[in-house]
C-alpha cells in the first residue's frame, strides 16, 4: 500500500509538466492550424497569427515551475498532498491550454478578415490565461505547506 | 471539441461570409473553394460530395419530368446518411415543396407529386390559404402574395434569406468542425446562388441595351 501511495506522490510531482505539455501541445497545434489556413486567406499580418498561436505555450511553463514547487522528497505524509496538488492543477493548466488555443483559432479566424478586431478577438485568450495563472499561483502557495 | 475530427486550416482559410447573401459578389469561386475543400479527410470529402451532388440535382433542366426528379432524389437520399447533411436537404426540399404547391394552386392543378415530409398535410390541407402550415412557416403567406403579384425576385429572395437565416443560426454553433464546412458550402451555395442570378440579370440589361444602341445605328444608317 505505501509503494502504491509514494508512486501517486511522484505522479503528483511530474503531473503538472506531463498534463501542461499535453494542453500546450493541442491549443498550440489548433491556434497553428488556424494560423496556416488563415495565410492562405489574406496577403499580410503573417506573424500576428503566429504569434497568438504560440499563446497556449505559457501552460507548459507553469507546469515546469509547479514541479519544481513540489519536487522533494516523497514520503507516506507528503505522497497525498503532492498527488492532489499535482494533478488537480496539472488537468486545470491542460484544459485551459486546450481551449485557450480554440479561443486563439477562433480569433485568428475572425480577426483575419477584420484586423481592426485583433486585440479584442484575443480577449477571451486572454481570459482562460486569467485562470491557468490562478491554477499555478493557489498550486505554489498550498505546495509551500505540504508537511514533509 | 475535444472529439472528432477538426478543420482549423480549412475554415480559417476560407473568406468570411458576408453577414446576409444578397450581396453584389461571391467572397470565393467554385474552384478556389473546390481547391480548399480538398483538405478535407477523403470520407468527409466524400460526404461533402452528397450534398453537391444535391446542390446539382436542385437545378434540374426543365424538360425533365416529376417522377424522373423524384426518383433521382431517392437514389440520393439513399447515399445520404450524415444528420446535418439531411437536415439541409430537408429544409430545401420542404421549402421546395411548399413553393410548388402555391404555384399548382395558382394554375388550378393538383397536390404536387412533391417529397419531403410536409406532402400529406399539404394534401390534406389543400382547400386552406397556407395548406395549415403558417404557424409551423410564417413566411408562407408572404410567399403566396409576392408570387401572386409575379414578383419572382422578392419571392426568391424570401426564400433564400428564410434558408440563410436558419443555416447560420446553425453555423453559429459549429465552430471548425465538418458540420462547420458543411454549413459554411450549403451557406455560400445561397450567396453563390443570387450572386449568379445578378449577373444573369446584367447580361440581359447588357444585352438589351446592345440590341437598343445596335437598333438607333441601324436607323440613323437608313
Amino acid at each position: 500500500m505505501d509503494v502504491f501511495i509514494l508512486a501517486l506522490g511522484w505522479l503528483g510531482i511530474f503531473a503538472p509538466t506531463a498534463l501542461g505539455a499535453i494542453g500546450s501541445i493541442i491549443g498550440c497545434a489548433r491556434a497553428g492550424q488556424a494560423a496556416c489556413g488563415a495565410m492562405l486567406d489574406v496577403d499580410g499580418g503573417y506573424g500576428r497569427f503566429v504569434g497568438l498561436s504560440a499563446l497556449p505555450s505559457s501552460q507548459m511553463i507553469y507546469g515546469i515551475v509547479v514541479m519544481f514547487s513540489l519536487n522533494r522528497e516523497v514520503t507516506v505524509t507528503s505522497a497525498p498532498a503532492l498527488f492532489a496538488i499535482g494533478v488537480l492543477a496539472g488537468l486545470a493548466l491542460m484544459f485551459s491550454a486546450i481551449y485557450q488555443g480554440a479561443c486563439c483559432a477562433s480569433a485568428i479566424n475572425s480577426s483575419k478578415s477584420k484586423p481592426e478586431i485583433f486585440g479584442l478577438s484575443a480577449a477571451p485568450a486572454a481570459i482562460v490565461e486569467g485562470f491557468a495563472v490562478f491554477a499555478f499561483v493557489f498550486a505554489l502557495v498550498l505546495s509551500g505547506g505540504i508537511p514533509s | 471539441m475535444i472529439g472528432g475530427r477538426s478543420y482549423y486550416t480549412l475554415i480559417a482559410s476560407l473568406p468570411a461570409l458576408p453577414t446576409r447573401f444578397d450581396v453584389d459578389r461571391c467572397p470565393i469561386t467554385w474552384p478556389r473553394l473546390e481547391d480548399r475543400l480538398r483538405l478535407l479527410e477523403p470520407e468527409d470529402h466524400a460526404m461533402l460530395s452528397q450534398l453537391i451532388d444535391f446542390l446539382a440535382w436542385d437545378r434540374q433542366p426543365l424538360e425533365r419530368t416529376d417522377a424522373e426528379m423524384i426518383a433521382r432524389y431517392d437514389t440520393l437520399m439513399k447515399k445520404i446518411t450524415h444528420p446535418v447533411i439531411r437536415g439541409l436537404v430537408d429544409d430545401w426540399i420542404n421549402l421546395r415543396t411548399i413553393v410548388s404547391a402555391l404555384r399548382r394552386r395558382r394554375l388550378g392543378e393538383g397536390s404536387p407529386p412533391g417529397i419531403g415530409c410536409w406532402t400529406d398535410t399539404i394534401r390534406r390541407w389543400w382547400s386552406q390559404p397556407q395548406f395549415g402550415l403558417q404557424t409551423r412557416f410564417p413566411w408562407i403567406e408572404e410567399l403566396d402574395r409576392l408570387m401572386a403579384s409575379n414578383s419572382t425576385r422578392q419571392a426568391e429572395r424570401l426564400i433564400l434569406s428564410v434558408h440563410w437565416s436558419k443555416w447560420s443560426r446553425e453555423a453559429s454553433e459549429h465552430h471548425f468542425s465538418f458540420e462547420a464546412v458543411l454549413l459554411y458550402v450549403a451557406r455560400w451555395s445561397l450567396v453563390h446562388r443570387w450572386t449568379s442570378q445578378n449577373a444573369v440579370a446584367g447580361r440581359e440589361r447588357f444585352e438589351n441595351t446592345l440590341s437598343k444602341v445596335l437598333e438607333n445605328h441601324v436607323q440613323l444608317a437608313n
